[in-house]
């Protein structure tokens, strides 16, 4: 567990220093998932972004490894939790044990006091221990018996399920969702990522050749960089719209949060700096869209009935509104609320 | 039957209902006859090429074809058997310039000629294809109204008064029915019509829904046409009456002593609007000089005036027969005969004359005849309604025998007489220099009478102001802009000043033919010119207007139209043999008459070329005014992009690096500077060029792109390589940093990158896409359709609510409330 010291250098980083840290972070956990950079870059992004990942996909496409190799890569606290359909929340958040020597209760902390979390299957674990998270994750504390505990900085959750398997399992309530900044899904990798997995995997791990490339206290100031980054009224006004348009949309029941809207920006400046920009784009809102709205809208029944997935119905509403303009654009129509859309072609 | 083609018969049909203002310029109905033919064979080619489903510009051939075999039959040349052959086009390039000839030589009416009706013909059966290609082919019927309305504007060229309002009722009204055909049909692609309670309507029924859209279309007409009746014009109604001095014809018994205003009379008549007849005159001459009856021999202060004539009544002794006076003893004669019928329009106590009356019968009334003047007079008659003929002798002259007419002597009683001229430094300076190294009065009078030509600047114009005083001459020959009458005037008192007698004529040109040697005069045909005196040929008239502007106007072989290329210009060859005097006076070698009239340079601009072939300029006039109205969008998007460029392309700053500075943090705020404001505009400009050039070049534009990817994509589509990608690249990062950075882009080339990008873009579009987006570029065409679309909305919007608030005083309404 490391504690932040007396005389760490503070203070945003420059556009180098930046560039070469968060280089090196990707680089070292892509030495372990092959050919998934995009995922990658993803999760550094929410990171920085001061978020929490919610790896969602089936078995066996490396969700843990990410996880893992993430945390191998700061040098910080991590911990991993395997969540089972028995695991009690204290578990999860620590409890009072009564000390015999000392006469009192004691706290002993739980596995979310660390600067990684890695919460392995979190859909097995029944919703109450589901909900010993939701303090942790929103407010970085914890409260055990009237005694609320400080989290330290940076915490993030990890936590990965597999969407496939319904049996024994519980699926994550909506609060819960909503505190996860993203949701990514694996994918398989393609046929030269596997080659170059058997290979590199075949006669160790290379997991455990993972050596950290940044501490706690450079994560912290990655974040602070990140933050930095401008995002102009437009672009605000881009999210404030996109997160609008999924409360409006008819085929759905539950739209995005306001929170959505801050991870959203937030994320988007993660990317930006990760891109060595500093400013946002609306192509990074649109980028951001589905890992980050998508699981927290609920469709409504009609549209589940038409095999509308979450992640298709916000695709279509970033297809749908238009890019937002200082000076608006002359053939767009719609912005003004006309219903004809421009056509290029003549008859 | 498809609404296509059967569009293309409403179109036909269209096209004659737009012929109508033809009736108006022929005489007879033989040209309707042809047209039907030709309007029904292209109709029948449009439709027959639009059922074998032919591509358009497949179909316009075949209509160009329709036309051309139709006029082949109508006009054969005699060589051909149906099919159109050299000999035929040939023989067409044949009537179209017999048809300029019958422009100029025939008044309207026009009688049944074989060029004008060809030149009808194929007008038509242009405007005809025209129109079916706009309204089926291109499904534009608004445009097909520009071509009709070529056709009427051929009455409007013609007629200097007001033109008949039946014809353009007529075309209005086809046009009307094309309009509605065409919505009828595109209401009918759309769906099924129903009334409003809820019956259905029969395809070609009209809706009663409609009802209201023919209202406003009745309205329209008859706003449209009732409008100018009721606005005072320039050209027609109170204001040019107003301003005129003279009342026209000279009035009633106008002036017992013959001391009529004769310029004011003339101007009047000439700046008439209407067109009167005023007299008709027959004669056997084979081309008659001009009809003369004043003389205006006294030149003083206030211009050239008239004395009163002086002569013996007809009853009393005969007419003095030139050939035996000594002041014409050098002149061979040839006798004719004419007859003279006045209207009732000519009420004057001078009766027209041809030169040299040896005797004039059945003139009622007491006449007497001034033979130095060559004037019949009357103290108490006038000519209303007269009938009566002449015999006459049109003396014959060359120029070389007037060449041998010797000077006058200073003291001859003539020359006194005739060349008492105001000292005028200017006049007498002008006459000096055309004069020198003349020896003979011809010579000099000739190069007097030249000087009035386009070569020295002079320009015909009625719409000079002239009382015909001395000032006004002298600002005559200054600013070299006048007519008749100051041309005459002027020539006059030049030809004085060189020492010749001279005198001014007034008259009337020879007037338009009509059953062969019938010559029908109006008031357009008042004219005035010189007369000058030569020993041993008496008064010879020299006319130094402009001919072309000149109805009827003629040229004799010693005063040659001087505006022709063939003239001889000032110099006259010469070789004066001491002469022998005689007299004569008129015996010209003329060419037909023009129709139309010489006030038409206001109605057609300035009459410039040698032939005034108002056919041609009046085409001419019309495709320069459709180039320049399908030239506006083209010169619209032009301005633009120069405007945008000229934003983009101000003088580079401070270069920066055009890569982005990364996320340095150390840019906490955004500070506005002039220097970023203005980088962002540029930034804006170039990219908003850019879409335009997109959409010119038929590139979707999609609202919901980013700039980033619009020019990623433009750059796939397009195929953009090297020089042009690194451009649109560059102008999307530039647009996306100007709308999203803390700071923009400066520095950069954005203008040589839209250069280079719309090169790359034409690169890749194909001809007619490159060539629609120069000349008629879908962005403006756009923004103008979506800004008027949009004015559309609000209008209805506006109307909506006024109907809102004018259904409240609907007692209507209470009746409904009563139940």
């Amino acid at each position: 567990m490391t504690t932040p010291t007396w005389g760490e250098p503070t203070g945003p980083l420059t556009s180098a220093e930046f560039h070469a840290a968060t280089q090196a972070i990707m680089t070292n956990i892509e030495q372990v998932i092959e050919g998934k950079s995009a995922t990658v870059r993803l999760a550094v992004a929410v990171l920085l972004a001061e978020g929490h990942l919610l790896i969602e996909d089936v078995p066996g496409v490396g969700k843990t490894k990410l996880a893992k190799a993430l945390a191998r890569s700061i040098d910080c606290s991590v911990r991993r939790i395997q969540f089972t359909p028995d695991l009690l929340p204290s578990d999860v958040t620590g409890v009072s044990v009564y000390n015999q020597e000392t006469r009192d209760f004691e706290f002993k902390p739980g596995a979310v006091f660390a600067n990684l979390v890695v919460g392995d299957e979190i859909n097995r674990a029944s919703p109450k221990t589901q909900s010993a998270l939701l303090e942790c994750m929103e407010e970085r504390q914890v409260t055990v018996d009237g005694t609320t505990y400080e989290l330290q900085a940076p915490f993030m959750v990890v936590a990965t399920q597999n969407p496939i398997e319904m049996e024994g399992t519980y699926p994550l309530p909506e609060a819960q969702r909503d505190r996860f900044t993203a949701r990514i899904a694996m994918g398989y990798p393609d046929p030269r990522a596997e080659l170059a997995m058997l290979s590199g995997h075949g006669d160790h791990d290379p997991l455990n050749d993972l050596r950290a490339v940044a501490d706690a206290a450079m994560v912290r100031r990655l974040i602070e960089t990140a933050r930095a980054v401008h995002a102009a009224d437009a672009v605000q006004q881009y999210a404030i719209a996109l997160v609008t348009a999924t409360r409006e949309a008819p085929e759905i029941r539950l739209g995005a949060s306001p929170r959505s809207t801050l991870q959203l920006i937030r994320t988007a400046k993660a990317v930006a700096a990760l891109e060595g920009r500093d400013y946002v784009l609306p192509d990074d809102l649109q980028a951001l869209a589905v890992p980050v709205l998508a699981h927290r809208i609920i469709p409504t029944a009609d549209a589940q009935l038409n095999r509308r997935t979450t992640d298709t119905i916000v695709s279509e509403i970033v297809h749908r509104l238009p890019i937002p303009h200082a000076n608006r654009n002359p053939y767009d129509t719609r912005a003004a609320g006309g219903g004809t859309q421009y056509e290029s072609r003549g008859r | 039957m498809t609404g296509r083609r059967r569009l293309g018969l409403v179109a036909a049909g269209a096209t004659l209902l737009s012929a109508a203002p033809l009736a108006t310029i022929f005489d007879k109905w033989t040209w309707l006859l042809q047209v039907i033919l030709t309007v029904a064979m292209i109709a029948g080619a449009g439709v027959l090429t639009r059922t074998l489903r032919f591509p358009s510009w497949a179909q316009a051939l075949g209509m160009i074809v329709a036309m051309l075999v139709t006029l082949t039959w109508i006009f054969p040349s005699g060589h051909e058997l149906l099919v159109p052959t050299p000999a035929t086009i040939a023989h067409f390039g044949e009537l179209i310039q017999q048809a300029g000839e019958d422009t100029r030589s025939y008044a309207v009416p026009v009688p049944d000629r074989d060029g004008l009706l060809f030149v009808a013909a194929l007008g038509i059966g242009v405007v005809a294809i025209v129109v079916d290609l706009l309204t089926a082919v291109f499904r534009r019927p608004a445009l097909a109204g520009l071509p009709m309305l070529a056709i009427y504007s051929i009455p409007v060229a013609v007629y200097l008064d007001s033109v008949p309002v039946t014809p353009f009722i007529v075309g209005a009204c086809g046009y009307l029915w094309l309009l509605v055909a065409d919505n009828v049909d595109r209401v009918r692609r759309f769906g099924r019509r129903f009334t409003g309670d809820g019956r259905d309507v029969d395809v070609w029924e009209p809706s009663p829904l409609a009802a209201a859209g023919r209202r406003l279309g009745v309205v329209g007409v008859l706003v449209a046409v009732l409008l100018p009746l009721a606005v005072p014009t320039v050209s027609g109604g109170l204001l040019s009456q107003l301003t005129q001095n003279g009342p026209g014809i000279g009035g009633g018994g106008g002036g017992g002593n013959g001391k009529i205003n004769l310029f004011a009379s003339l101007s009047g008549q000439l700046s008439q609007n209407t067109t009167v007849t005023l007299l008709k005159v027959s004669t056997n001459e084979k081309n008659p000089f001009y009809l003369r009856f004043g003389v205006a021999d006294q030149l003083t202060a206030e211009g050239f005036g008239n004395q009163p004539p002086n002569g013996n009544t007809l009853n009393r002794g005969s007419l003095p027969d030139p050939r035996r006076e000594g002041t014409t003893n050098q002149t061979t004669f040839q006798q004719f005969h004419a007859d003279v019928e006045v209207t009732d329009g000519l009420r004057q106590s001078l009766a027209p004359l041809y030169s040299y009356p040896v005797g004039i019968s059945d003139l009622a009334g007491t006449w007497a005849y001034d033979g130095n003047q060559q004037v019949l007079y009357s103290n108490r008659s006038t000519t209303n309604k007269q009938k009566y003929s002449i015999d006459y002798l049109r003396p014959q002259y060359t120029p070389d025998e007037l060449r041998t007419a010797l000077a006058l002597g200073r003291d001859d009683p003539i020359r006194r007489a005739y060349t008492a001229v105001p000292d005028n430094a200017y006049v007498n300076e002008q006459v000096a220099k055309l004069t020198r190294g003349k020896s003979t009065d011809y010579d000099k009078v000739r190069a007097i009478y030249d000087s009035f030509s386009k070569k020295y600047g002079f320009s015909y114009s009625l719409s000079t102001q002239s009382t015909g005083n001395l000032s006004e001459i002298e600002a005559f020959l200054k600013n070299k802009v006048g007519y008749c009458q100051q041309y005459a005037a002027a020539m006059a008192w030049m030809v004085r000043a060189a020492g010749i007698p001279a005198r001014v004529a007034f008259g009337f040109t020879r007037g338009t033919p009509e059953d062969g040697d019938t010559y029908v005069i109006t008031n357009r045909n008042a004219h005035a010119w010189t007369e000058v005196y030569l020993q041993g040929f008496g008064w010879v008239p020299f006319d130094a207007t402009p001919s072309v502007s000149v109805t009827g106007a003629s040229r004799p072989d010693w005063a040659p139209d001087v505006d022709r290329t063939t003239a001889p210009t000032a110099t006259a060859p010469t070789a004066a043999a001491p002469g022998v005097s005689s007299s004569a006076s008129a015996a010209p070698n003329q060419r037909p008459d023009k129709a139309g009239d010489l006030n038409d340079s206001s109605a057609l601009g300035t009459v410039t070329t040698d032939e005034d072939n108002w056919t041609g300029l009046l085409i001419f006039g019309l495709i320069a005014t459709l180039i320049a109205l399908l030239l506006v969008p083209a010169l619209r998007r032009v301005l633009l992009r120069r405007q945008r460029h000229a934003a983009t392309a101000g003088p580079p700053p401070a270069v920066i690096d055009p890569s982005t500075p990364g996320p340095a943090g150390t840019v906490t705020g955004i500070t506005v500077t002039t220097e970023t404001a203005q980088a962002r505009e540029d930034a804006h400009a170039a990219w908003d060029e850019l879409i335009d050039t997109m959409v010119d070049f038929q590139i979707a534009v999609d609202p919901t792109e980013t700039p980033r990817l619009t020019a990623q994509r433009l750059i796939r589509e397009t195929v953009l390589t090297d020089q042009p990608a690194t451009a649109a690249e560059l102008l999307g990062t530039a647009e996306e940093r100007a709308r999203y950075a803390r700071q923009p882009m400066q520095g950069a080339e954005l203008a040589a990158a839209l250069r280079q990008v719309r090169s790359g873009m034409s690169r890749s579009a194909n001809t007619r896409v490159r060539l629609r987006a120069a000349l008629l570029p879908p962005s403006i065409m756009l923004s103008w359709r979506l800004g008027l679309a949009e004015a559309g909305t609000r209008a209805m919007e506006w109307s909506g609510r006024f109907g809102e608030w004018v259904t409240r005083f609907n007692p209507r309404r209470l009746v409904n409330r009563a139940r």
